[in-house]
């Protein structure tokens, strides 16, 4: 095996908290006692992976999951709390393209600074300057000071520099997304070509498109540690189903327990029978008791959405006039039943919702997860009836 | 190919010479040309400015020591040249010392986002002030001594050894304010009436022999007149003999820079989240 292009070992950083004036000091003390700061907000967490050269990773997670504090780990920004960090080979990091740029400087002047910001002198620069302004395409204003540019120029001017100077790890931060419509075309071929030709990427992207086309790799941060590091694909999967089910949660109008503790109508017990793994075409049958304040008969609705909260179907038992049946004082039972279930292989949920009689408000909203298992190449999510026949 | 990022940038505090390595030549010359074109850049007189205050401030100390105190006879046979070969080097530690406490908030974008060693921007910053005020220092002692005043040139040659003894020095000072103002943004208000004091508490305007006897150890134990006092013997005596206190002014310059330095490195890899 090839020897790593980067390492990293339970790397973990912490941020100091200070609330007060006199805190600063204290920290001030502490940091220069060889202590860490007290009051810390730990941003990363046991972080470890590895990366051969030509193995592109993504870093995926939401706001606030420490994936930009990783990436200035990686970079050398900032220093690991705990940890070690091994980089064998030149680091070109594009956190905010042209954010070592200064603002009274000319483009030119710029380039010479990035360079030496990579450690390079003018004279090493050499037929690299020619390249990057090429490659900005800036034109004249390559001699106007930087404070006159459009943000779109220098960007061009970031990417044009970072990527000129063939880093063997290039780390960039959301910014495949920058620049007009043909510049963007010309990173992402650069991005391919560096790429084909062994390049290493280290990328932080919200795009799992950009990611599975970029990357062979993923790693997923949630609350500063990996959730879950694998092959692109799956990761991108898993991240997605994870928005899935988290999204649909979030519609969930009010919890059980509030509602039957505030008097409302509310659901109490879901069970899905025979289990809550099925064949397609298996019988199912959903089951639940709802509370009811003044032991009116509530009106109940079961619907059926994919893991995403795509709805399927939905039916109610005023509709059919099925009313739940009064099991004991406040308490209706219903029984559901699909005899043939209809939909493809995957991941479903039952939500069932409690109405007030009238059928009008809606009160609570119970949701149980099911599969369907199943072999077939059928596409979609239900199984329409259908036929084929010879063309009349 | 060392690998930037891991080495160079956080084994800077564990292994780095008292000067930056030849990877940070580079960046620090392109510091320091940003600090001598950007630090004039939007003022109307530009350079000249630099050169031209200390010599207004020369200038108003001529006019109230010669006519309204009228008391320079300890000066020696010129008031001029006894104020103005020790005013440059006070101005060039103050100067350097106000603008490098400030020094790191101006690389503030920067320091969030690209990795490179944090005390060039100090270093850049001190060089500034020292080249410019140097080439002032040059320019008043020509004058002087075209004027007739009595200056002796061979003394530049303790005088440029103790410059660079006073940018050691200064320096270390200046990564303590730097890196100090970072977490506790007082550092820079406190500075400023502080080193006014000491100004008039060093024998600038007046000789060391002048202090009443009670209190002259402690005026003379500030190390800034060593500074004075070894200028004045060269440029204004045009003694050049090596004495006892040089030996100790260099160790306590270098004491104060590796000290210094030492709070730096420490401190500095927190400027990120505080800068």
């Amino acid at each position: 095996m090839s020897t790593a292009l980067l390492t990293l070992e339970g790397v973990g950083k912490d941020y100091a908290k200070v609330e007060s004036r006199g805190g600063r000091l204290r920290l001030v003390f502490d940091l220069l006692r060889g202590h860490g700061a007290a009051h810390v907000f730990c941003a990363l967490d046991d972080v470890s992976f590895t990366m051969a050269r030509g193995e592109s990773l993504g870093i995926i997670g939401e706001n606030g999951a420490g994936k930009s504090t990783l990436l200035k780990v990686v970079a050398g920004v900032i220093q690991p709390t705990r940890g070690r960090v091994a980089v064998n080979g030149r680091v070109g990091a594009l956190l905010e393209l042209g954010s070592g740029f200064h603002p009274e400087y000319t483009g030119l002047a710029n380039i010479d600074l990035a360079a030496a910001l990579l450690g390079l002198a003018p004279s090493e620069l050499g037929a690299k300057r020619d390249e990057i302004i090429a490659f900005a395409d800036l034109g004249e204003h390559i001699n106007d000071p930087l404070k006159q540019y459009s943000s779109g120029m220098v960007v061009r001017l970031g990417f044009a520099v970072a990527t000129a100077l063939s880093p063997d790890v290039l780390i960039t931060d959301e910014v495949l997304a920058v620049g007009d419509e043909s510049f963007q075309k010309r990173c992402i071929a650069w991005m391919e070509r560096y790429l084909a030709g062994g390049g290493t990427l280290l990328l932080c992207s919200h795009s799992m498109y950009h990611i599975q086309k970029l990357c062979t790799h993923a790693l997923w941060l949630k609350d500063g540690r990996i959730e879950r590091y694998g092959p692109a694909n799956d990761v991108a999967q898993a991240y997605l189903a994870y928005h899935e089910e988290k999204d649909a949660r979030a519609h969930r109008p009010i919890g059980t327990d509030k509602a039957a503790a505030s008097g409302w109508y509310a659901i109490e017990g879901l069970a899905l029978e025979p289990s809550d793994t099925i064949e397609q075409g298996a019988a199912l049958t959903v089951r639940g008791q709802v509370f009811s304040p003044d032991d009116r008969t509530p009106v109940v609705l079961v619907g059926i959405v994919r893991a995403d909260g795509t709805p399927v179907y939905g039916v109610a038992t005023d509709m059919e006039d099925a009313p739940p049946v009064r099991i004991a004082v406040q308490r209706y039972a219903f029984s559901l039943t699909f005899p043939e279930m209809a939909l493809l292989p995957g991941r479903y949920q039952v939500r069932a919702h409690a109405l007030d009689p009238e059928g009008v408000r809606l009160f609570d909203h119970v949701e149980q997860t099911f599969t369907v298992t199943g072999a077939t190449r059928e596409l979609g999510f239900v199984r329409l009836p259908h036929r084929w026949q010879a063309p009349a | 190919m060392t690998p930037r990022a891991a080495d160079a940038v956080w084994s800077g505090g564990r292994v780095g010479g008292l000067l930056p390595g030849p990877r940070d030549r580079a960046l620090l010359a392109n510091f320091l040309r940003r600090e001598l074109t950007t630090r004039y850049l939007g003022s109307v007189t530009g350079f000249a400015w630099a050169l031209l205050s200390p010599l207004a401030l020369l200038a108003v100390y001529y006019f109230v020591f010669t006519h309204i105190f009228r008391a320079t006879g300890f000066a020696g046979p010129s008031f001029l040249a006894f104020v103005a070969v020790a005013l440059w080097p006070w101005l060039a530690a103050q100067e350097a010392l106000q603008r490098g406490a400030v020094s790191i908030a101006g690389y503030g974008g920067m320091i969030r986002k690209v990795a490179f060693p944090h005390e060039l921007i100090v270093l850049a910053s001190v060089a500034a002030t020292f080249v410019l005020q140097f080439a002032g220092y040059l320019a008043i002692l020509a004058v002087l001594r075209i004027a007739g005043e009595p200056i002796h040139l061979r003394g530049l040659l303790i005088a440029v050894p103790v410059w660079a003894v006073l940018l050691v020095g200064v320096a270390g000072l200046t990564f303590f304010v730097a890196a100090l103002q970072v977490f506790v943004k007082d550092v820079e208000h406190v500075l400023m009436p502080l080193l006014m004091m000491l100004m008039y508490l060093t024998p600038i305007l007046y000789p060391l022999t002048l202090v009443p006897e009670g209190v002259r150890p402690w005026v003379a134990a500030n190390p800034f007149n060593w500074v004075v006092g070894r200028l004045r013997d060269g440029l204004l005596e045009g003694r050049l003999s090596l004495q006892p206190s040089d030996a100790l002014a260099v160790a306590i310059s270098i004491a104060l820079f590796v000290a210094g330095r030492w709070v730096f490195r420490r401190l500095s890899p927190h400027f990120e989240d505080f800068v």
